[in-house]
């Protein structure tokens, strides 16, 4: 019984293995250490990598610690900069995906939006479209394929699907 | 398969993640092209005192400290001291066109892939490297009166 829960709290906190992040500020992101320091600040962040000529960073989870989005936004955002593009790369197993419908993944909610119905195996790249993780342009853009409130606040409403639980947060996701 | 494709990939990049060029570690070699197109090998200027700066035409920090770089040059290249300057801009010609305004007179490279500056783990530019004679990093972005009297020390 022990093995299994081990087993899993492995899995759960293994799912989101690595990201890719632009940040945008009043200033060049790669003409400053800011962000770079207050990433590898980040308690579940194993490395970062800057990749200079794209403007962004890559970056990788430790295996053992769940990655909080939220988290990895308030460290560039303390910095003085803001998320100007999010992509997360997620191990799925056989998960069946459609527009507009949100599917949890070992405590993690990832609510998907204008994709075409499909199963995913193995390692995706997830581009986050949440406000604060994008620019306000995409984010809206994003708006027209759901009707759901959570696409606003980002936190499951009374209403959603009895998956979720009400007041958990949802991330907003396209492939 | 795609999987394995990602767990190698993930594996190649933490072997460079732990090739960090530290202080007091030997500098590999670098060789990248010149404004001719000419390969410039780092190794080529052993015996002096190095400084790597990594730059580019669009980063303000990097063009602001040039005219102290000039400044530099000019008072301590003749007594051993040379700068190789590693642009990581995609378009050489906003290279080519701030060496001139610039008026930069040391060795100029450019990574336009940025594979020398993810060896080096470049994080964020202006960032320099001091080499001694040997060549072995004695300082990191080292800048302003350090850089100076790091010079008088090892040109001494």
């Amino acid at each position: 019984m022990l093995v299994i829960a081990l087993m899993v709290a492995i899995s759960a906190s293994a799912q989101i293995e690595k990201a890719k992040l632009t940040a945008s500020g009043l200033t060049c992101s790669m003409c400053s250490k800011a962000i770079y320091e207050a990433l590898i600040k980040v308690k579940f962040i194993e490395s970062v990598q800057a990749n200079i000529q794209e403007s962004s960073y890559s970056i990788s989870f430790k295996k053992d610690m769940p990655a909080d989005l939220d988290i990895l936004r308030k460290a560039v955002e303390g910095a003085g900069f803001s998320v100007a593009k999010l992509q997360v790369t997620v191990n799925f197993d056989n998960a069946s995906v459609q527009n507009d419908a949100m599917i949890q993944l070992n405590g993690k909610a990832f609510h998907f939006l204008h994709i075409e119905p499909q199963t995913l195996t193995g390692a995706q790249t997830l581009t986050l479209v949440d406000e604060h993780f994008t620019n306000a342009k995409e984010h809206k853009k994003f708006a027209q394929y759901t009707s759901m409130k959570c696409f606003v606040t980002g936190i499951a409403q009374a209403c959603c699907s009895k998956d979720v639980g009400v007041g958990q947060r949802i991330y907003h996701v396209t492939i | 398969m795609k999987l394995m494709v990602s767990a190698i990939a993930a594996l190649l990049l933490s072997t460079t993640i732990y090739a960090q060029t530290e202080k007091g570690a030997e500098a590999p070699d670098i060789q990248l092209p010149n404004v001719k197109g000419e390969i410039t090998k780092l190794s080529s200027l052993k015996g002096k005192i190095v400084l790597i700066d990594f730059w580019a035409s669009w980063c303000g920090p990097c063009r602001k400290s040039m005219p102290r770089l000039r400044e530099l040059y000019k008072k301590y290249k003749d007594k051993g001291f040379e700068i190789y300057g590693i642009s990581l801009d995609t378009e050489k010609d906003s290279w080519k066109k701030a060496i001139f305004e610039d008026g930069i007179k040391w060795s100029q490279v450019i990574d336009i892939e940025g594979n020398v500056a993810t060896k080096w783990q470049v994080q964020y530019i202006p960032t320099s490297y001091l080499l001694d004679k040997s060549g072995r990093v004695v300082a990191i972005n080292a800048e302003g009166a350090e850089l100076e009297k790091l010079l008088q020390k090892l040109l001494g």
